[in-house]
């Protein structure tokens, strides 16, 4: 886990170009589309056998209408597409991660804050579409339609009978042969007749069988397709391949941009031809079976996939002979616990993490996915929940290769945000600017784009909040790589805060305190409150963890001293006499709605742990913030459920948690809140509007993991919060614990029976249950195996 | 008491699409036809008289002109609206249906509206006030074009509006042909009232003979001239009108009469959105009743699924049970030949020709007969499908609620049953039919009609991925046994009613009561449902309701599912449909909640005794 890599992203592209004899899994830090080594290809053993429980089944294809809520994703990291799976028409939309139009955005509008918009801030947009018809094949012409998401293969497959043919497709996104694969074959003396087309979704023109083109932000981009069967005859014909009387077909698409991870190059490769390359690539793959092709993608998504398991319980026969959107009805419907439905949807969560967050950019709003070219906020990174929720999960679910995304990501736009925030934040018409006249260090807005931009208001603590994710990611895997790396930008955040706290003294008091500057408890009340808890509690964590790194990096520590000095002085929240909740603005009322979606102050509970139901924590701030989240309801929507359900696993209260859980798990009908047909989360954003945002796809799951494992550094808390719908017995394996340990967890009645303990880099831990707790002390690489849990 | 005085009465639909005929109407009122064509002679036919009996023994199948006439889809209607109506037009569509469509049955070509309008759809009578062939678009008359119709061995139509035209008035002098004296002023009402759905007539009094000489009159003509079927138009209570001075039930009446004494047999269809309150008056006069508004969407295109074919499936189930031999609920025009031209994607055309199929609608396109695609022919021409219309099946009605996934099914006389799976809904969907709410059990055989194979055999239902809008047309051959099921009835005293839920009485329900009043929080509750297994049932409902309406179902206290109950037609008539339950092992309650709304009557539940 703890490998070594050069620091600087242009340097290690340049190392991946050159490398052409790595084997596949060290190809994981390719920052972009770029030529990459052959890859490592399984021996001829037979494909392992999927199994029906990472299994997700539907009876009804999408349609190019319905991609959004019925598509089923692929990706390889970088290369993603949402599949249609219709029999007479399979349907790709295909994206880059790194597709974006948009720029810099260096020039802020009128009020200080910068452009929103789609030329401006710029929006993730698709690469291209493939279509692949059949027309014998229409919906309506076929019958036992089924299509099946294997989680753990990492392949979508589709089957039908046409005319007592069996019918069979596997789509799949494979990372080694940067490229997604198309498998058409059938049993029963079946022929495939029809047509490929790739599509820009730019008025691009297609030539042949690739094209090519550049946004106007200089971003090249394109994307190519080859086709190959047996029997019949395949040909090129003008913008599309003709196949006809094919026994099987095997088609083969690859595309990507010329985008750079690198501020000094402005985030471009001049030297890169995307079209060229796509047709290298595709060229490469076809020079393959499709079963080998298969063998290799499936080698290397199993790999990731197989670092968790998990059994929540075993679900009825009659739920298990329901499709994934029937079982999804019925959850909500009977309201009867469904624990393999429940165990998929964490594993699903996985599956798009392994499928939307490897070697390129990080997981935006949308994760990988689109259906159009015009995603609500643009697809973007949002920094005041979304993007951090997107990876509270890689670590604890096992995949912390997964959040390698964001860091590089966070990396590769340091320099801009840096140069910005000192060229612009203290412009006199930002409300949010520093009234101290200072200005160091780096801030971002509420977005994020890839140009090293930002979009929206400034967000003066979203700078905080990144490090405290990456901070965690430390914690998990105590690397010491990713520490040096991350150093930067912990230690610039720090000097942004120490040019912008202010001095106030508490009334009443001669008590000097520091604190935030006028500023906006995300998205929530007054925009122009001083202290308010938000920023409070991500700055002493930020502080904190600045300290620790220095710490055990050895280095800065005087300024980590000074940095000692202002934590300090930090003004921490307290509980407000009128409304008994943890205050959200230094002051005593509610100055904002109840039932908000944002849970900003109690950001110190969930994500941070500076409040926690123990004895380190006044029992009146516990209170505070219990009281504050009862307040903010169960009823809320993706994201907003899944911090809920974070906090109340924090708070131990284990049927709270596992409610929002359920509440995510609602089918969403007609645009409502919920799980669409595909389990992607949808957003409610007007009646009848419903829009899809990943991030609960993500939550959901962390919240999930988060109730079976606490962990900090030197403390691993099992099962704190089994719902009793889990309870009767199951197991995990592969949780990341913070302070470097890996926990496989069996239990059974409500209570552990074997938890094995892994040092993935940590040496000493508590691991508790209920009231007892034993110490543990390992070797980097050991392990133990704990039994005998007494309540 | 029932609930049916509780219920809003739903506004008439009106025909946008009719009421901009209405507008071209209107305008052009003020002007007298100029032109005067030769009045055809009146012959004595040689015809015997034929009863009316005779007629659509089986749903009439053909070609109507109003969607050609009635569409801005480029090129069709190039010297203004309506326009395409011309001799040359209709017997070039006739000439196509002879040529492509007689052999699997279709015979009518009928021309719709306009026929004595002009281009500027100013109108044309003879001097007896009888509307008289437009020189521009029929050169020849009237006549001509039935005789070559007849000479593709096919069957003409022709078209009024009810009512005299204003136009036709003549300040009231002009004579009624063969009717000594009588007048246009001895027709009508002193005062003019007007009548038909674009208030562009003068209401019949036929209070006076001579009303009925002047509907004779022009029945003569038409037997005269040879035309074998007459669509009636603008027909209250209907077309959007109601109230005395819009029924015209006389006129139709007056019109069958009329009919009879030419001795010619010709079909009368009356139309539009019929009163289904007058449905008695329509099947004693005429031989088939458009349920609904036009299908046209009046658009670039003939029709939209929007606007309006997808209003079918809900305003269809309560009429189902008044179609049979000499009188047929109508659809309209089956717009399904020219996937372009009509405006509908695949699965909706298919969808279009399945409803019409089983609900044994009159099979008359609006195509452009010159252009059907070769998907459009497939449609048109399946033999099973057809088979289905024009043979001795009943018309099929819903057997689940009326919600975006539903199945119809009817009985056949050989014991299978026709079923078709629909997905109304804008995103592709399964769709299920269960052996249980066709009411028995086991296996099944199930033939696809459309793809015209064996699919196999079935298990306990059918399950198919259907496409947005989407249908399947099955054959199923039960090879199972009846379903056993326990009945509980609504109004037995174990039950829990809430709100104003009441019982009443009720004498189309089983036991002779019902429970209604199910409104606004009105509940009813069955308490004590026994089932030996956990699992889910198809619980078959039998319920009164005279508009389609929706009710909270939901078992054990769990979440409910709402259930648009399909339309009964009337407060007086029962029928089931059935939904699934979740239920378990033991003693189980099922609740019926109105919810913020109004629900149907319920009459009692019939579960079954296995899931």
């Amino acid at each position: 886990m703890d490998k070594s890599r050069p620091a600087e992203p242009s340097r290690r592209r340049l190392l991946s170009l050159a490398a052409t004899t790595g084997v596949a899994t060290a190809l994981g830090g390719l920052p972009a589309f770029t030529a990459s080594a052959a890859p490592r290809r399984p021996t001829d053993a037979p494909l392992p056998k999927g199994s029906s429980r990472d299994q997700l089944w539907w009876q009804a294809p999408a349609d190019e209408h319905s991609m959004i809520e019925q598509g089923l994703p692929i990706g390889n990291g970088r290369l993603g597409a949402l599949a249609s799976n219709d029999p007479g028409r399979e349907l790709l939309l295909i994206t880059d991660a790194t597709m974006w139009t948009g720029g810099l955005n260096d020039t802020l509008d009128s009020d200080g804050q910068f452009p929103y918009g789609r030329d401006d801030f710029g929006s993730f947009t698709l690469l291209g579409r493939l279509t692949v018809d059949i027309p014998d094949h229409d919906l309506s012409a076929v019958s036992g339609y089924r299509r099946t998401l294997d989680l753990a293969q990492g392949v979508v497959s589709t089957s039908y009978v046409r005319s007592g043919v069996t019918y069979e497709r596997q789509v799949f996104a494979s990372r080694p042969d940067d490229a997604i694969v198309l498998h058409f074959t059938q049993s029963g003396g079946g022929r495939y007749t029809g047509s490929v087309t790739l599509d820009g979704t730019h008025g691009e023109t297609v030539r042949g069988t690739s094209f090519g083109a550049a946004f106007p932000n200089g971003l090249r981009y394109g994307a190519a397709v080859k086709a190959y069967g047996t029997g019949g005859s395949v040909r090129v014909k003008d913008a599309l391949i003709e196949f006809s009387e094919c026994k099987d077909l095997t088609v083969v698409v690859s595309g990507g941009t010329n985008y750079a991870p690198d501020a000094s190059a402005h985030y471009r490769d001049p030297s890169l031809d995307p079209e060229k390359l796509a047709r290298t690539k595709v060229a490469a793959a076809a020079a393959h079976s499709a079963g080998t092709l298969l063998r290799t993608h499936v080698a290397d998504h199993r790999a990731l996939f197989e670092q968790m398991e998990l059994s929540l319980g075993t679900s009825s026969d009659e739920q298990r002979s329901l499709d994934t959107w029937e079982r999804i009805r019925a959850r909500a419907l009977d309201d009867t616990p469904d624990p393999e439905l429940e165990a998929s949807y964490l594993q699903f969560g996985r599956y798009l993490m392994i499928s939307g967050s490897r070697g390129s950019l990080p997981l935006n709003l949308q994760g990988l996915w689109l259906d159009g070219n015009d995603p609500d906020w643009m697809g973007d990174y949002h920094t005041d929940i979304n993007i951090q929720m997107n990876y509270w999960m890689a670590d604890r679910a096992g995949l912390s290769q997964s959040f390698d995304a964001l860091t590089d990501y966070c990396l590769a736009q340091f320099p801009s945000w840096k140069k910005l925030t000192q060229d612009l934040f203290n412009d006199p018409r930002n409300r949010y600017r520093n009234s101290t006249g200072k200005v160091a260090g780096w801030a971002v807005a509420f977005s994020t784009n890839i140009h090293g931009g930002s979009g929206w208001w400034w967000h003066p603590a979203g700078n905080a909040w990144l490090c405290a994710s990456l901070w965690e990611h430390y914690e998990f895997t105590r690397s010491r790589s990713h520490l040096v790396r991350i150093y930067p930008l912990l230690k610039s955040a720090c000097e942004f805060w120490e040019a912008r706290l202010i001095t106030t003294t508490l009334p009443g008091t001669s008590r000097e305190v520091l604190i935030d500057d006028r500023d906006w408890s995300p998205e929530h009340g007054p925009q122009d409150a001083q202290g308010i808890t938000y920023a409070q509690e991500l700055v002493w964590a930020l502080f904190d963890n600045y300290r620790t790194a220095a710490r055990e990096l050895k280095k800065d520590s005087a300024y980590a001293e000074t940095i000692g000095g202002l934590q300090e002085r930090l003004y921490l929240p307290k509980v407000s006499e009128k409304t008994g909740w943890l205050e959200e603005w230094m002051s005593p009322d509610s100055l904002g709605e109840t039932t908000h979606r944002h849970l900003s102050p109690l950001i110190g509970l969930f994500p941070g742990d500076r409040i926690r139901p123990d004895d380190s924590t006044p029992p009146e701030i516990v209170k505070g913030a219990t009281a504050l989240l009862t307040a903010r309801g169960m009823e809320s929507f993706g994201w907003a459920n899944a911090w809920r359900s974070l906090c109340w696993a924090r708070l131990k209260n284990a049927e709270n948690a596992y409610q929002l859980i359920i509440n995510n798990l609602r089918p969403s009908f007609d645009g409502g809140n919920g799980s669409a047909p595909n389990l992607f989360d949808i957003y409610e954003v007007e009646k009848g509007r419903g829009i899809f945002q990943i991030d609960a796809n993500f939550g959901t799951p962390a919240a999930m993991i988060e109730m079976l494992v606490y962990s900090r550094p030197g403390h691993l808390e099992l099962l704190p919060a089994l719902p009793d719908a889990w309870a009767k017995s199951g197991s995990v394996t592969g949780v990341g614990a913070r302070g470097g340990f890996v926990v496989d967890l069996r239990w059974r009645d409500g209570r552990p029976t074997e938890a094995r303990i892994r040092s993935v880099g940590g040496r000493t831990t508590t691991v508790a249950y209920g009231r007892s707790s034993r110490t543990v002390t390992l070797k980097s690489g050991g392990s133990v195996t704990l039994r005998d849990f007494a309540r | 008491m029932r609930s049916s005085s509780y219920a809003p009465t739903a506004p008439a639909r009106r025909s946008l699409r009719a009421l901009l005929v209405l507008a071209l109407t209107a305008a052009t009122a003020a002007a007298l036809p100029s032109a005067q064509a030769a009045t055809p002679t009146p012959a004595p036919t040689s015809t015997s008289a034929a009863g009316t009996s005779a007629l659509a023994a089986k749903p009439y199948m053909g070609w109507s002109s109003w969607s050609m006439q009635s569409s801005k889809y480029p090129g069709l209607n190039p010297d203004g609206d309506y326009s395409y109506l011309t001799e040359k037009n209709v017997l070039k569509q006739a000439d196509a249906l002879a040529a492509k469509l007689k052999p699997f049955g279709y015979e009518y070509v009928n021309l719709d509206a306009g026929w004595w309008m002009d281009q500027a759809w100013k109108p044309g009578f003879d001097e007896y006030g009888r509307q008289k062939a437009d020189p521009g678009r029929f050169p020849r008359g009237m006549k001509p074009v039935a005789d070559h119709i007849h000479g593709r061995g096919l069957k003409a139509g022709i078209y009024l509006p009810v009512g005299l035209q204003k136009e036709a008035y003549g300040e009231g002098k002009v004579p009624i042909w063969n009717a000594g004296d009588c007048t246009t002023a001895d027709i009508v009402y002193g005062d003019l009232r007007t009548t038909n759905g674009w208030d562009s007539a003068y209401k019949l009094d036929f209070a006076n003979p001579c009303a009925q000489k002047y509907v004779d009159s022009q029945a003569r003509l038409f037997a005269d001239w040879g035309y074998d079927f007459l669509k009636l138009d603008g027909v209250g209570p209907g077309s959007g009108k109601n109230g005395d001075q819009y029924d015209n039930v006389a006129d139709v009446a007056a019109w069958n009469k009329a009919i009879a004494a030419t001795g010619r047999p010709i079909h009368l269809e009356v139309s539009w959105s019929l009163d289904i309150g007058r449905i008695a008056d329509w099947k004693k006069y005429s031989n088939g009743w458009r349920i609904d508004t036009d299908v046209e969407c009046y658009c670039n295109t003939l029709v939209s699924w929007e606007n309006s074919v997808d209003d079918r499936w809900d305003d269809l189930p309560g009429w189902t049970r008044h179609a049979g031999p000499g009188g047929w609920n109508d659809l309209d025009s089956l717009d399904v030949g020219n996937g372009e031209m009509d405006g509908l994607t695949k699965a909706e055309r298919q969808s279009y020709a399945t409803l019409w199929a089983i609900a044994k609608s009159p099979l008359y396109t609006g195509d452009d007969l010159t252009k059907l695609d070769s998907y459009g022919v497939s449609l048109l021409t399946n033999r099973e499908v057809i088979a289905l219309n024009q043979g001795s099946m009943p018309p099929a009605r819903p057997i689940t609620p009326s919600n975006p996934q539903q199945v119809w099914a009817a009985k056949n006389a050989d014991g299978s049953y026709t079923v078709a799976l629909f997905n109304l809904a804008d995103k592709p969907a399964a769709v299920s039919a269960d052996w249980a709410a066709l009411g028995f059990t086991g296996k099944a055989a199930v033939r696809d009609l459309w793809n015209r194979e064996n699919l196999g055999t079935y298990k306990d239902k059918v399950s198919q991925a259907l496409p947005a809008h989407g249908s399947r047309l099955f054959t199923v051959t039960p090879r199972g046994a009846a379903l056993a099921t326990t009945g509980y009835e609504a109004e037995a005293a174990a039950n829990t009613l809430s709100g104003n839920a009441s019982v009443a009485d009720c004498s189309a329900c089983s036991g002779g009561k019902k429970v209604g009043n199910l409104y606004v929080g009105g509940k009813l509750r069955f308490n004590d449902v026994v089932v030996a297994k956990a699992g889910t049932y198809q619980v078959k409902v039998a319920y009164v309701s005279g508009d389609p309406r929706s009710v909270e179902v939901s078992a054990n206290g769990n979440g409910s599912t709402s259930h648009k109950m399909p339309s009964t037609g009337d407060w007086g008539t029962a029928e089931t449909v059935s939904v699934p339950v979740s239920l378990k092992a033991g003693t189980n309650t099922i609740t019926f909640d109105s919810g913020s709304g109004y629900a149907p009557d319920i009459d009692r539940i019939d579960v079954p005794k296995s899931s």
